[in-house]
């Protein structure tokens, strides 16, 4: 009789469902994983060591690259722990701001994560459902920031420009009747929030569709219950955070815990899971997106009523307004120096989390008294996540480590920064 | 009793079947690109374009803050005195391969020279050709030129 | 406590200061940092910008910090409320009329203004009156003006008051309208005025070649040392994308403070010239022709041995300029061992060769340049020691006005703007007047001349003059020759003259050397007489002047053109057949004279050492790339050593070429001590050829704004 040998099998880094450049290395007795070895680092750009070269504001765009998935709540941590250790108030309007794109941001992660996970384990429609609706949020994002990714819009200091007045309407065309592009149209007939209000009052009705293709779907069920389960003492031991934490049943979320913004102004809950399974996580992260859509609806209720400034109104810091800049001395240089050399940030150390989609993103930033960080740290969610790899597929099949790495959201633009 | 009428009877997945179902009748949210094309803010940041003034002069002094500020280091200036006697540019080169498209380049501008425009279809036969000199980019600005300033005007009051 | 002594708080922390010691030292010190306009640490205080306020305990208003003397017990706020309120009112009346110009600036970037706008003004401008405009003043070539920035701080007047010793800047009117400016329309003329940019706070003053052409920010800063001169001034190279854009000072106490001469600061604006060697060429069959660097190290290395097939080592020269890197002078110098010549020399700039024996091993000014400044008299022979070395003539300046007696003898008067105590001009020639003080100085002491300067001496008739400067020698003085006396056809017998007066006063003896690098060149053995580590050849080969007598077959030229010989060596180029030169400019003149260029980098793209006057080893990296296939000479050097198939030429980097030589240097000899009984031959020329202020060298040659500085003021051209 032949012998029996364990087999070696790379999994990625080009396999459709690593979720980019995962490369798993793993030992299988049959189908049945034996170990995992996750090796990362095949996207490493150095964006620590880059930011640590340029004066503070040039790498906000940077951060938007960590997790691109969800951008903005990247730059919100970087730009928090620079505004701490700055120690400055941001405005209000700036925290609402922030803290609606933040969910927004929530949002389009959690339908990338929804959509691809489904994708992975065979609920192929459920990508085109998702990216329908992630449509409407990147033009959110395009109306603010100019870009539908890579924003570049959190500043220390609050946010770079207000929310405009008027939303990009489509254009009549030749292609298309006028009484169709009108219906096209509907809601961006208003502002920018009018457009946000709407897509938040329609959203959980879209989240009901997305349930009723997967929630009691028994296919679903049987490729995620009871898969990748983590006891709520292990997860906390592997440095869990966000829905995979919530999801094995510790209710920590760092905007009830250690509210930052205006967080502590809102109404929300925590979704928290009972198992510790794929399938826990993904009703938790499902609930998060009526949770969010909530919180996205309080913020611009009050938006609404409260204009204001969206910088902190100081130009040592922030730079002035252009039209200042264009008419007067000390705004001009105030300008010329915060664009060349940037401003100095007091010598200290500060480490600001945001509960970002996949759990705690934290910046840990070291100033020596320069315009450059002296360090930057960088504690990407997603890192600690994939180091449970083995832990969570040994003993089940191969097919199951896909539903393993949907489940944990994995952006590998975070985890080898 | 109802989990295994559920079990037996699909039901489940009969609803998800009818979800799809109903979507065929749907309204398509696509549209035909590039015949049509989706919405684009003021705000947009896609191809760069250099900017005149009315009377014909160029816009660009050569501070080099963009240059300064460029997290990618993507644009390259060189400067001197001009004929007249001004500072002028005698080379602006913005690599798009280097470049995110952070916009700080036209924050930074002091005389909203260095724009970046609301066009994103462009593309690159030819090796070097990412390299926008200051003559395409000076051409990209005249040929666009109304479109820029109506941009420019619509944002200008929240910058 | 001694009583000199005076307690005080900064900011609460006890500090001890000198009496007599302004607040703004003693902050300055202490770490607690004033903002400052118009103070200058080198400059009087004038306490006119008002931005130093500070509050000190019990005084009613703010006060200056620059202007008002330590107190014992004073209690000084620099930070306080009311000290950060008057510095922020001073910084926005200053910003009042200050033009919008940043953006198109030289000095946005590095502008004191802005940084302390930054730091101590206000964020936003509360001023919407009129700016006032200035009418921009025409200064010349080498600095532009925009005097609309002007803050008034006036440090360029003091500096021209103070240092340069010529007022050439003043203020013009009161109030709102006073100016900046010369008193009628002229350019500034002094050969340290580039210095004026520097203390500019603002961009009112700024570096007209370099205007608009970088900013600071994107600029790699290169510490290196200056080229032009012997005295080394320590400078600052700054590069763009390995052009070299400008160079400011490098402080350096010892040697030339925070001061730099214009001809070091501006020669970079030679660099990129039309006639800059860009590639390696060869001259085949009368026709220049552009060729790789294989072709043409080939080419030169057959040449060389061409010629010593035909004529032997000795129809091989090598001639280096002063001003080449002490790794470049030890590389030829190995060449022409290893080709068995002894014919090498760096005198170029020399006519009289006679009485080598008598040289020091390695020349200099006999003091470190910083104790200059100390000297109780000082004379000056065959010395513009103004152009020659203009740092070193702000050294003798400070001391003049210290109270040093200085005095010169000259072929002609010069213009010193400090106090001369004797000045000796045309006459009997600088031999007999020389002689006649050394007459003078022996009488008066009693004590006899030495026998070869007998004749020379007894035939002199010493004036009031030289009897002043006879009885200013002693102890702590020097006698210094200068590059006047050195391009002399009598140099040897001022030489001789000159040390037998330094002996017989108790005073000590020094000479202005030519180039960088003369006392480098005397260390790597670039001389006929004297091998590497100056140690006496045992036989030696002929000097640049008997070169040009006795005509070479081939001739190795390192930095060198026809320029930079004396019409009597010129023909040399000329008669020999194979001339390699490795250079980095190539004008006419070489064209016509040379069979094969080697580009090289000049010392600003290239490491290398400088020993400067004073016998201080300055090592330096280059600042710039060469300009296209141009390459170090020290490179060159070293691969035509391999094309040449010699042994010891494999060196990766001038710091192993320079250890080599160090290696040499234990037994460094302090030469040959017969000589000859009479040296005294000839008189001197009068009047004297210098190479003047701006041609010591191509780099300096070809700066556009140093030659058009040189029309300006009326130079003598090279």
């Amino acid at each position: 009789m032949a012998e029996i040998q364990n087999f070696t099998m790379n999994f990625g880094p080009q396999h459709p469902a690593a979720h980019g450049v995962l490369r798993l290395v793993l030992e299988m007795d049959g189908e049945v994983i034996t170990k995992a070895d996750p090796h990362v680092g095949l996207l490493h750009r150095g964006t620590e060591k880059l930011a640590e070269s340029k004066p503070y504001n040039q790498s906000i765009g940077y951060m938007d690259r960590l997790d691109y998935v969800s951008m903005m709540c990247n730059e919100h941590g970087y730009v928090l722990a620079i505004e701490k250790l700055l120690n400055i108030d941001v405005p209000l309007r700036a925290q609402y701001i922030r803290v609606m794109f933040d969910e927004i941001t929530r949002i389009l992660n959690h339908l990338m994560w929804l959509g691809a996970h489904g994708l992975d384990i065979g609920a192929m429609t459920m990508f085109l459902y998702c990216f329908r609706e992630r449509e409407d949020l990147m033009d959110c994002y395009e109306a603010v920031s100019g870009t539908r990714m890579h924003a570049t819009y959190y500043r220390p200091g609050g946010v770079y420009r207000d929310l405009p007045e008027q939303m990009p309407r489509h254009e009549y065309s030749k292609f298309r009747s006028r009484k169709d592009v009108d219906r096209l149209n509907e809601n961006r007939e208003g502002s920018l929030l009018d457009f946000i209000d709407a897509f938040a009052d329609a959203f959980p009705g879209r989240v009901d569709e997305y349930e009723t293709l997967l929630t009691d779907n028994r296919i679903w069920k049987q490729r995620t219950v009871n898969i990748g389960v983590v006891t709520p003492e292990r997860a906390k031991a592997l440095g869990f955070t966000g829905p995979m934490l919530r999801g094995s049943g510790v209710a920590w979320d760092l905007r009830k815990k250690q509210p930052y913004e205006v967080y502590a102004k809102l109404d929300f809950g925590i979704p928290v899971g009972t198992n510790g399974d794929c399938y826990d996580r993904y009703l938790v992260r499902v609930e998060e997106l009526r949770q969010s859509a909530k919180i996205i609806k309080q913020c611009v209720a009050w938006l609404r009523e409260n204009p204001g400034p969206v910088m902190v109104d100081d130009h040592k810091i922030t730079p002035p307004e252009r039209v200042e800049m264009k008419g007067d001395m000390e705004s001009l240089i105030h300008h010329f120096k915060l664009f060349t050399e940037g401003y100095c940030v007091p010598e200290g150390e500060s480490y600001a989390a945001v509960e970002h989609p996949k759990g705690e993103f934290g910046v840990y930033l070291v100033s020596d008294g320069a315009n450059k960080p002296f360090r930057v740290k960088i504690r990407a969610p997603g890192f600690s996540h994939m180091a449970a790899m083995d832990e969570m597929v040994r003993g089940h099949m191969l097919a199951d480590v896909v539903a393993v790495i949907g489940t944990m959201d994995v952006v590998f633009g975070e985890i080898d920064r | 009793m109802k989990s295994i009428l559920q079990t037996f009877l699909l039901t489940e997945l009969l609803g998800g079947l009818r979800l799809t179902f109903k979507n065929l009748f749907v309204r398509k949210v696509t549209l035909n690109y590039p015949e049509e094309k989706t919405p684009k803010s003021p705000r947009f940041r896609g191809l760069h374009a250099q900017r005149r003034y009315p009377n014909g002069e160029e816009r660009c002094i050569a501070c080099k803050l963009c240059e300064a500020v460029c997290p990618a280091l993507a644009i390259t200036i060189d400067s001197d005195v001009s004929e007249d006697g001004t500072r002028r540019t005698t080379r602006y080169d913005i690599d798009l391969f280097k470049c995110i498209y952070c916009g700080f380049c036209e924050e930074a501008c002091p005389v909203d020279a260095i724009v970046e425009t609301r066009i994103h279809e462009y593309h690159m036969e030819n090796r070097g050709e990412n390299i926008m000199t200051k003559e395409k980019l000076l051409a990209i600005g005249d040929r666009y030129e109304p479109m820029i300033a109506a941009d420019k005007a619509a944002d200008a009051p929240y910058r | 406590m001694s009583d000199d002594t005076v307690q005080l708080e900064v900011n609460g922390v006890p500090v001890t200061a000198r009496k007599g010691q302004m607040i703004i030292e003693v902050t300055d010190a202490a770490d607690a940092y004033v903002p400052r306009f118009c103070y200058h640490p080198k400059l009087s205080i004038a306490a006119n910008c008002r931005m130093c306020l500070v509050e000190v305990e019990n005084v009613p208003k703010p006060l200056p910090a620059c202007a008002t003397p330590v107190a014992d017990g004073m209690k000084v706020q620099t930070r306080s409320g009311r000290a950060l309120a008057a510095q922020r009112a001073t910084m926005e009346f200053l910003l009042i009329n200050h033009p919008l110009d940043c953006p198109i600036c030289d000095q946005g970037g590095e502008c004191e203004l802005q940084d302390l706008a930054m730091g101590f003004g206000r964020d936003v401008s509360r001023y919407t009156e009129r700016k006032r405009v200035v009418k921009d003043k025409d200064l010349g070539p080498l600095v532009s003006t925009d005097m609309t920035r002007c803050i008034h701080c006036t440090r360029c007047v003091r500096f021209g008051q103070e240092i340069a010793g010529i007022q050439e800047l003043g203020t013009i009117g009161r109030g709102e309208s006073t100016e900046i400016g010369t008193f009628v329309e002229r350019s500034v003329g002094h050969e340290l005025s580039g210095n004026i940019i520097d203390l500019c706070p603002v961009g009112a003053l700024n570096n007209k070649p370099y205007r608009y052409r970088a900013r600071s920010w994107e600029m790699t800063q290169h510490a290196t040392v200056s080229g032009h001169d012997c005295a080394g001034s320590n400078l600052y190279a700054h590069a763009v994308r390995g052009r070299v854009m400008r160079a400011v000072p490098r402080p350096e106490e010892r040697i030339n403070e925070t001061w730099l001469a214009d001809r070091d600061r501006y020669s970079c604006h030679g660099l990129y010239g039309e006639d800059r060697l860009q590639e390696p060429m060869l001259r085949r069959d009368g026709e220049w022709h552009k060729v790789d660097w294989e072709t043409a190290l080939k080419a030169a290395a057959a040449g060389l041995k061409d010629a010593v097939g035909r004529s032997g080592p000795e129809g091989l020269g090598f001639l280096a300029h002063p001003s080449s890197t002490l790794e470049e002078f030890l590389l030829v110098e190995e060449l022409a061992s290893a080709l068995g010549s002894a014919n090498i020399d760096y005198r170029v700039h020399r006519v009289d060769f006679r009485d080598p024996d008598a040289e020091p091993t390695v020349p200099g000014i006999g003091v470190p340049i910083a104790d200059v400044e100390g000297l109780d008299a000082i004379l000056l022979v065959g010395s513009l020691i103004r152009e020659e070395v203009p740092i070193l003539a702000h050294r003798v300046r400070k001391a003049a006005l210290a109270g040093c007696r200085v005095s010169f003898i000259n072929p002609t008067v010069g213009e010193w703007l400090f106090p001369v105590q004797a000045e000796i001009a045309g006459g009997a020639g600088m031999v007999a007047e020389l002689a006649a003080v050394l007459q003078s100085a022996a009488r008066k002491r009693g004590v006899a001349v030495s026998e070869r300067l007998a004749d020379v001496v007894s035939g002199a008739h010493p004036g009031p003059g030289h009897d002043a400067i006879a009885a200013s020698l002693g102890q702590e003085s020097v006698v210094w020759l200068g590059l006047v006396a050195e391009a002399d056809p009598a140099r040897a017998d001022l030489f001789a003259i000159a040390e037998e007066l330094a002996r017989l006063t108790g005073a000590r003896f020094g000479q202005l050397t030519v180039g960088a690098n003369s006392a480098g060149a005397a260390l790597a053995g670039v001389q006929p007489h004297r091998g590497r580590g100056a140690v006496p050849r045992p036989r030696p080969g002929l000097d640049a002047g008997a070169m040009a007598s006795e005509g070479l077959d081939g001739l190795l030229l390192l930095n060198l053109e026809p320029e930079d010989f004396p019409p009597e060596t010129r023909p040399l180029l000329d008669d020999a057949r194979c001339v390699v030169a490795l250079t980095p400019f190539a004008d006419d003149a070489l064209l016509s004279c040379a069979d094969v260029l080697l580009p090289t980098g000049t010392f600003l793209e290239t490491s290398g050492t400088f020993v400067n006057c004073e016998g201080r080893w300055q090592s330096f990296s280059g600042a710039g790339r060469p300009p296209g296939e141009a390459r170090p000479a020290w490179k060159v050097l070293r691969v035509l050593g391999n094309f040449l198939d010699q042994e010891g030429f494999d060196f990766d980097d001038t710091d192993e070429v320079r250890d080599a030589l160090v290696s040499h240097l234990d037994g460094l000899s302090h030469g040959a001590q017969d000589r000859p009984d009479r040296i005294l031959a000839r008189e001197s020329a009068s009047p004297a050829r210098a190479v003047g202020l701006y041609g010591v060298d191509g780099l300096v040659r070809r700066s556009e704004p140093l030659q058009a500085a040189a029309a300006a003021s009326g130079d003598p051209e090279a």
